[in-house]
């Protein structure tokens, strides 16, 4: 992850702050400029980059600003916060509950690793002894209802898809309808990859989400993206009402910098991350503990909350 | 009245202080388009040293000449040294009675089978006779893909117009297996049955898993390809840097060969989908120093297109 990795830089750029004897504007700087080099080299968003610096200089007043332990002591939290505001949208995200049908819908990019997630995410939660089945709503990817039907065979999780059937919002629709008569716990819908260029596939998109009333769209985004993330993730969110998002491909060497636009652009939380190409490279993901661990510091809540 | 005069240097030479503040804008620019930052600032520095004392003349700002000499220099990078011809070398390879051996590769999902059956179609529409090798045993639906796109290709282009023979035919033999031999058999089935190209589809890996990697430098190693093409897609930030040097360094390390077959070009796919974020085709090219053989388009078999390096720049400058 962009901030596991970003950890040490901004460990040692904050630590300029305390080998400087004083801390003025230059300090300040060039630490923000060491900040800010690494945050884009993980590809997060310029924009957002940008944010942050501005926002860490307009909390330090220098002229106005007492010893410089303070000034330090401002200093990191601003930036802690700042980071945290880059994973942490702010929002709980939905959870299922139990003895009732919980319709999840994945949408997102091509490519991005939807359908692999789909079953990754089914397989955790039979795991966990949920009733759980997938639905293959892409009805367009060559091979795409084989890869799905593939996949579920082998974790042993009931699945519905046509070979015949073209239109997604059926597919969709009648699947959900039988795992729901079923008592199915958690029904998984995955769906086409698709792009804000194309309209026809975005309205394809609420048509399905209409037909199933999801209780909560993920969109799922791989790691390596860059730059187009946020234009992607803020479109979709426009269209449909994305809850949650999951960052794939991590096991590689992206440091999914890019992605992490998309918890801004849909003000959803990032709940899993996916670390392979096999069913249990799979980990939920929790914002506070994960940066507090990072930057190896027990007391950042208290550090933030100042 | 002073602002009438802005950008005019009279006759003194460029220094870099002058260049600073205008390249630490461009590269910022050119970062916010999706070019690798590393590259974005290679590129900056390049400029600045060409530009260097360089002596402006009456009425030329530093600006604009800065910029012109960033456009030029981009330009330069997307215009290929080397042509990539498939169609006369299929041709070529038809002369000496052997198929013309293409293998696609590159990280998970960017659009490697997808884009080889694009490339499929526009080789059939060139009246060539295409094997598809389904060389990724391992993805769950990759065979099905692949078998979905031949059956679509020969509906397209029936058998009847083309002499009673199939113009598209798969070579696969499930998942698990070797991809390595699966390859080579499908060489040879090709060569028996006079198909004039063939397709290699390869799994998609990541550029760090060196037990993937070592597979995919066996795999070329042993069949010799006459193009090894790598797909990446315009999505990728500055990973495009680190998959292209670690997809050349393996083919390098694992091949034991004199002279290892490194990428030969590349396949740059969704472009649709990325606005004017054009940065990944500098990235690309930046480091293998290879031409964008094909840009991928969008999802059907006709968004196949060749790299226009004009129109990429100044989407990158606008
Ligand atoms: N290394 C790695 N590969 C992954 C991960 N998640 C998915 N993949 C791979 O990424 C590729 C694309 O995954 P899919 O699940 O087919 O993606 P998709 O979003 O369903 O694709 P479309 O339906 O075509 O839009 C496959 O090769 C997957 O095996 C991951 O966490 N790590
Ligand atoms: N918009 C757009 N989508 C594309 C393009 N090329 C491929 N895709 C889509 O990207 C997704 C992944 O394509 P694949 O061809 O399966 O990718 P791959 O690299 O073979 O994936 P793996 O074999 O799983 O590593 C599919 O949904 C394709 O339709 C393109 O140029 N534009
Ligand atoms: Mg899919
Ligand atoms: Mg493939």
């Amino acid at each position: 992850m962009v901030l596991a990795d970003l950890g040490r830089k901004i460990t040692s750029a904050l630590r300029s702050l305390s080998n400087a004897t004083i801390i003025n504007k230059e300090v300040l700087d060039s630490m923000l400029k060491e900040i800010c080099a690494a945050l884009l080299e993980a590809d997060v968003n310029i924009k957002l980059v940008k944010q942050l610096r501005e926002n860490v200089r307009s909390v330090i007043d220098f002229e106005d600003m007492a010893g410089g332990l303070n000034k330090r002591r401002m200093i990191q939290s601003a930036v802690f916060k700042e980071l945290v505001k880059l994973v942490d949208p702010g929002v709980k995200a939905y959870q299922p509950t139990k003895a009732k049908s919980n319709i999840i819908m994945f949408v997102g990019l091509q490519g991005s690793g939807k359908t692999t997630t789909c079953t990754k995410l089914a397989y955790y939660y039979q795991k966990k002894g949920w009733k759980t089945s997938l639905v293959c709503a892409d009805t367009f990817r060559a091979g795409a209802f084989d890869q799905l039907k593939q996949n579920a065979t082998k974790a042993r999780i009931p699945f519905y898809g046509s070979y015949t059937e073209v239109d997604p919002v059926v597919i969709a629709q009648d699947g959900v309808e039988k795992f729901k008569n079923e008592g199915f716990e958690i029904i998984i819908v995955d769906t086409s990859g698709r792009h804000k260029q194309e309209d026809s596939l975005f309205e394809e998109m609420l048509q399905v989400s209409i037909a199933v009333s999801p209780d909560n769209i993920i969109f799922v985004m791989d790691a390596s993206i860059g730059q187009a993330c946020e234009a992607q993730a803020r479109a979709f969110k426009e269209k449909v009402d994305v809850g949650a998002v999951i960052v794939t491909k991590l096991d590689g060497h992206a440091k999914g910098g890019g992605a992490l636009s998309a918890v801004a652009a849909t003000h959803s939380p990032i709940i899993f991350i996916g670390t392979g190409e096999h069913i249990d490279d799979f980990e939920p993901f929790k914002v506070k503990p994960f940066v507090s661990k990072l930057l190896g510091m027990g007391d950042i809540e208290g550090l933030i909350d100042k | 009245m002073f602002n009438m005069f802005r950008g005019l240097v009279g006759s003194k030479s460029i220094s870099r202080e002058d260049m600073e503040p205008i390249l630490d804008k461009l590269r910022d620019h050119m970062i916010a388009k999706n070019v690798a930052t590393d590259i974005a600032g290679k590129l900056c520095e390049s400029v600045a040293s060409r530009l260097e004392g360089k002596v402006l003349g009456t009425f030329t700002g530093v600006a604009s000449t800065v910029k012109a000499t960033l456009v030029d220099a981009l330009v330069q990078l997307l215009s290929p040294r080397r042509r990539v011809d498939i169609l006369r070398d299929v041709i070529e390879a038809q002369q000496q009675q052997r198929p013309y051996v293409m293998v696609f590769c590159g990280v998970n999902g960017v659009g490697k089978s997808t884009n080889l059956a694009k490339i499929c179609f526009w080789l059939v529409e060139n009246n060539f006779k295409v094997l598809i090798a389904a060389c990724d045993t391992f993805r769950a639906g990759a065979v099905e893909q692949l078998r979905t796109h031949s059956r679509c290709l020969n509906a397209l282009h029936p058998p009847e117009k083309h002499g009673g023979y199939p113009v598209v035919q798969l070579y696969q033999k499930g998942y698990g297996k070797d991809a390595a031999g699966i390859a080579m058999e499908a060489i040879n089935q090709a060569r028996d049955c006079k198909m004039d190209v063939v397709l290699v589809d390869t799994a998609g890996r990541m550029q760090d898993n060196e037990p993937l990697m070592r597979a995919l430098a066996k795999l070329i190693k042993v069949n010799s390809p006459d193009l090894v093409l790598f797909v990446g897609e315009a999505l990728v930030g500055n990973e495009a840097v680190d998959q292209l040097v670690k997809f050349n360094q393996a083919l390098a390390d694992h091949s034991s060969q004199e002279k290892p077959h490194l990428i030969d070009g590349i396949v740059l796919t969704k472009f649709d989908t990325i606005d004017d974020k054009v940065g990944a085709a500098i990235s690309m090219t930046y480091i293998t120093g290879q031409p964008i053989v094909f840009v991928g388009t969008g999802q059907t078999y006709t968004d196949l297109k060749n790299l226009n390096a004009k129109a990429v720049v100044h989407a990158l400058m606008k």
